[in-house]
C-alpha cells in the first residue's frame, strides 16, 4: 500500500500541484473580469423595471444574410452564444458578436438567452476557452452600429441589436418561428427613454 | 450690228472694247470707293474666317487639355482607390480590436465603391473594341478581387488572422496584380488616345497655318488687285479725257480757224483797196459778218456747256407752251436750215400742256439737235421737229416728248451711249470730215438733265435717228426751282 501510496504519491501531487497551478490560473484570469463584472453585476441587479422613463422593446438575433439560416430554436440560441455551437450548418464557424458588458442589451441576452449573469457567462467563456471547449470568445463592439457592420462583414456572425437599429445590411432570425413583432417572442429589453 | 435699236442714254456702253476696260472704264466713272468697299468687304469677311479658324484651333488645344488633364486623374484616382481598398483591408490585420477593425472594413467598402464606379465611368466612356474589352476584364478581375478580400475580410474580423493572411497571399496577391496590370493597360490606351489627339491638334495646327497663310496671301493679292485696278481705272480715265481734250482743242483750233482764215482774207483785201465797188463791200461785209456770227456761235456753246459743268447751279422752271417753243427753235434754226438746203417739218399735237422748264435752255437743246440733224442729216436732207404727249403704261407720270428725226446716217449702236460723253466723236465722222467739238449732244443731255427731263435716241445706222426730249408737265402757275442733278424743289406761286 506504501508502496503503492508511495508510487501513487508522485503521481498525486503531481496531480494536485497541476491542479493547483491550473486553480492559480484560472483565479488569476478570473480576477479582472470579476472586478469588471462587479459594476455590471450591480447594474444587472437593479430592477429595470423599477426605473421610471424606460420603455421595453423588442430585441431581434441578426445574421449575415448570406446566412441561408432563418429560424433557430430558443435552446440552439442558447447554444450558439454559450459557445457550445461552434460551426452553422453551411459549414461557416460561428462568430459571436456581444456588446460591452453593462448595456441593456447585453444584459438581456445573458439573462433571457443563456441563464446567466455577468459573471457567470464570463466564467463560462474562461473554462471553455481554456479547456478547448469553446473555439472562439464573443467579439466586443461598442456600438449598434458596429455589431450590424461587423455581421454584414463576416458571414458566419450572430449578433442581437434592438428593432430600432436594424436595416437591410442584415438578416433578422426567427425565434423559434417567432419574430419580434409576434405574441409570446422572448426577448425584450429595457430602454432608457431620452429626455 | 446696224439694227434698229432704243437706248437710254443712261444704259451700259456697247461699244467695242475689252471685258477689263470696259469694267475698269465703268468703274472709273462711278467711283474708286466701290472697288475699296469690295475691299474692305473681302478683307472684313477673311478676318472673319481666319478668327474663327483661331478660336476652333483654341477650342480644340482646350478641350485636350481638359481631357488629359482629367483622364489622368481619373486614372491617378482609380489606382489610388484600388490600393487603398487592398490598403485598409491589411490595416485590419495590425489591430485586435474589432471596432477598429470594422472601421477598417468601412474604410475599405468606400473605396471599393469608388472603385467600382471610376470602372464603370471608363466603361461608359470606352471608344473601340480594345477599350470595352479592357473595360470589362477590368471588372471582372475587380469583381475576382473583391471576393477574394471579403474572405479576407471576414477571417480577419473572426480573429482568424493566419487564415486572413493565407488567404490573401493565396488569392488575394494575384487578384489584384491583375487588376494592377489591367489598371496600367487603362493607362497605356489612354496615353496612346493622348498621343493620337495629340498629332490630331498638330495637324489641325498645321492646317490652322496654312489656311491663315493663305487667306493672307489671297487678301494681299485682292488687295493688289483692287489698287491696281483702281490705278489702272483713274489712269485710263485721265488718258481718255486728255485725249478728249485734244481732239476738242484740235476741233476748236479748226472750227476758229476757218472763219479766222476768212475773216482774216476778208480784212487784208479790204485794207489793201482791193475792194472798189460797192457790192463788193457789201459781199465782203455779209462775210464777215456770217464768220463772226459761228465763231460767237462756237464761243457760246462752250462757255455755256463750261457752266454746265457746276451740276448744283440751279436752273428756274416755269410753265412754257410748247407751242413758244417750237416757234423759237424754227426762228432760231431758219437760217441754218436754209443755209443747209434742208426743209424743217413740224407736227405739234393739238392742245398740248404746258411744260416745266426753261424756255432758253430747251430752245437751246433743241437747236443742238436740229443742228446735228442738218450735219448728219444725209441726202434726205429732211428734219422732223414733232412733238405730242406720251401716256405711260406705269403710274409715272405724263410727259411732253419734243422730237427730232433725220433720214441720215444714223449711229452705230456700240457709239450710242459713248455719243452724250462730252468731247467724243465718231470715228466714221471723223472719216466723213465732219467738224464739230463733240459738246453738242453732252450739253443737250446736260440741259435736259438739268430741266428734270431726259435725252434719248433711237437710231438705225444708214437710216436715220430720232432725238427726244422728255419734259415735265406743267401744273398750274407752278414755278420751281432744279439743281443741275435733277433733284427739284416745288415752289408754288399764286
Amino acid at each position: 500500500m506504501d508502496s503503492n501510496s508511495n508510487l501513487a504519491s508522485p503521481s498525486k501531487r503531481m496531480h494536485a500541484r497541476r491542479h493547483l497551478i491550473t486553480s492559480v490560473l484560472i483565479a488569476t484570469m478570473l480576477v479582472p473580469l470579476l472586478q469588471e463584472d462587479s459594476a455590471g453585476s450591480g447594474r444587472a441587479g437593479a430592477s429595470p423595471a423599477a426605473d421610471q422613463g424606460t420603455v421595453t422593446e423588442p430585441l431581434v438575433i441578426v445574421v449575415n444574410r448570406s446566412n441561408p439560416v432563418n429560424d433557430l430554436a430558443f435552446d440552439e440560441l442558447r447554444r450558439i452564444f454559450l459557445g457550445n455551437r461552434s460551426h452553422w450548418p453551411n459549414g461557416r464557424r460561428i462568430t459571436l458578436v456581444m456588446r460591452e458588458p453593462g448595456e441593456p442589451e447585453r444584459r438581456t441576452v445573458l439573462h433571457e438567452v443563456c441563464g446567466m449573469n455577468e459573471d457567470q457567462f464570463k466564467n463560462h467563456f474562461v473554462h471553455g476557452l481554456f479547456t478547448g471547449e469553446i473555439l472562439v470568445s464573443p467579439k466586443i463592439l461598442s456600438s449598434p452600429v458596429g455589431v450590424r457592420k461587423f455581421v454584414f462583414n463576416v458571414p458566419g456572425a450572430i449578433g442581437y441589436l434592438r428593432v430600432g437599429d436594424v436595416d437591410d445590411s442584415v438578416k433578422v432570425v426567427r425565434i423559434d418561428e417567432l419574430l419580434p413583432d409576434d405574441k409570446g417572442y422572448k426577448l425584450h429589453t429595457q430602454v432608457q427613454l431620452a429626455n | 450690228m446696224s439694227g434698229k435699236i432704243k437706248v437710254e442714254a443712261d444704259r451700259p456702253s456697247q461699244y467695242p472694247m475689252p471685258l477689263v476696260d470696259r469694267w475698269l472704264s465703268a468703274a472709273s466713272r462711278h467711283n474708286a470707293v466701290l472697288l475699296l468697299f469690295v475691299v474692305c468687304c473681302g478683307v472684313t469677311v477673311i478676318g472673319a474666317m481666319v478668327i474663327r479658324d483661331m478660336q476652333l484651333a483654341d477650342t480644340e488645344a482646350q478641350k485636350m487639355y481638359e481631357s488629359s488633364v482629367d483622364g489622368l486623374q481619373k486614372i491617378g484616382e482609380l489606382q489610388y482607390d484600388a490600393q487603398e481598398t487592398r490598403r485598409t483591408t491589411l490595416y485590419a490585420l495590425t489591430t485586435s480590436d474589432s471596432n477598429l477593425q470594422v472601421q477598417y472594413a468601412d474604410q475599405t467598402r468606400d473605396a471599393d465603391r469608388r472603385v467600382r464606379n471610376g470602372i464603370g465611368e471608363y466603361g461608359r466612356q470606352a471608344k473601340g473594341s480594345e477599350e470595352l474589352a479592357l473595360a470589362d476584364r477590368l471588372n471582372r478581375d475587380w469583381t475576382a478581387y473583391l471576393h477574394v478580400r471579403d474572405e479576407v475580410l471576414a477571417s480577419i474580423l473572426e480573429g482568424s488572422t493566419s487564415e486572413a493572411v493565407n488567404l490573401d497571399l493565396a488569392g488575394g496577391v494575384p487578384a489584384f496584380e491583375r487588376v494592377r496590370q489591367d489598371l496600367n493597360e487603362v493607362k497605356r490606351l489612354y496615353g496612346e488616345d493622348a498621343s493620337r489627339e495629340q498629332a490630331s491638334l498638330a495637324e489641325s495646327s498645321r492646317r490652322s497655318s496654312s489656311r491663315i497663310v493663305g487667306i493672307l496671301s489671297f487678301t494681299f493679292l485682292l488687295s493688289a488687285a483692287a489698287i491696281w485696278a483702281i490705278q489702272r481705272s483713274q489712269m485710263l480715265g485721265r488718258m481718255q479725257l486728255a485725249k478728249l481734250q485734244m481732239e476738242f482743242v484740235a476741233s476748236v483750233s479748226h472750227e476758229l480757224r476757218t472763219p479766222l482764215a476768212v475773216i482774216r482774207s476778208a480784212a487784208d483785201n479790204i485794207a489793201d483797196g482791193l475792194v472798189k465797188n460797192k457790192d463788193t463791200l457789201f459781199r465782203y461785209g455779209a462775210v464777215l459778218q456770217h464768220q463772226s456770227r459761228n465763231m460767237g456761235e462756237l464761243v457760246d456753246q462752250i462757255l455755256l456747256f463750261a457752266s454746265t459743268e457746276d451740276r448744283k447751279k440751279r436752273v428756274l422752271l416755269r410753265p412754257i407752251a410748247v407751242e413758244q417753243i417750237i416757234e423759237t427753235v424754227i426762228s432760231d434754226t431758219e437760217t441754218l436750215i436754209r443755209d443747209s438746203g434742208f426743209t424743217l417739218e413740224v407736227e405739234i399735237e393739238p392742245d398740248l400742256p404746258r411744260v416745266l422748264g426753261d424756255l432758253h435752255g430747251i430752245a437751246q437743246c433743241l437747236r443742238n439737235l436740229v443742228g446735228n440733224a442738218t450735219k448728219y442729216g444725209g441726202a434726205d436732207r429732211r428734219v422732223v421737229l414733232r412733238a405730242c404727249t406720251f401716256f405711260p403704261k406705269d403710274k409715272s407720270p405724263r410727259e411732253i416728248r419734243i422730237s427730232v428725226t433725220d433720214r441720215g446716217i444714223g449711229i452705230d449702236s456700240s457709239e450710242v451711249v459713248r455719243i452724250f460723253e462730252p468731247f467724243y466723236r465718231s470715228p466714221r465722222v471723223h472719216a466723213s470730215q465732219i467738224h464739230g467739238t463733240g459738246l453738242g449732244l453732252a450739253l443737250a443731255k446736260r440741259i435736259a438733265e438739268s430741266m428734270g427731263g431726259s435725252l434719248t435716241v433711237l437710231s438705225q445706222l444708214s437710216a436715220g435717228s430720232t432725238f427726244t426730249l422728255h419734259l415735265q408737265i406743267a401744273q398750274g402757275e407752278d414755278i420751281q426751282v432744279v439743281a443741275g442733278e435733277g433733284r427739284h424743289s416745288r415752289m408754288s406761286m399764286t
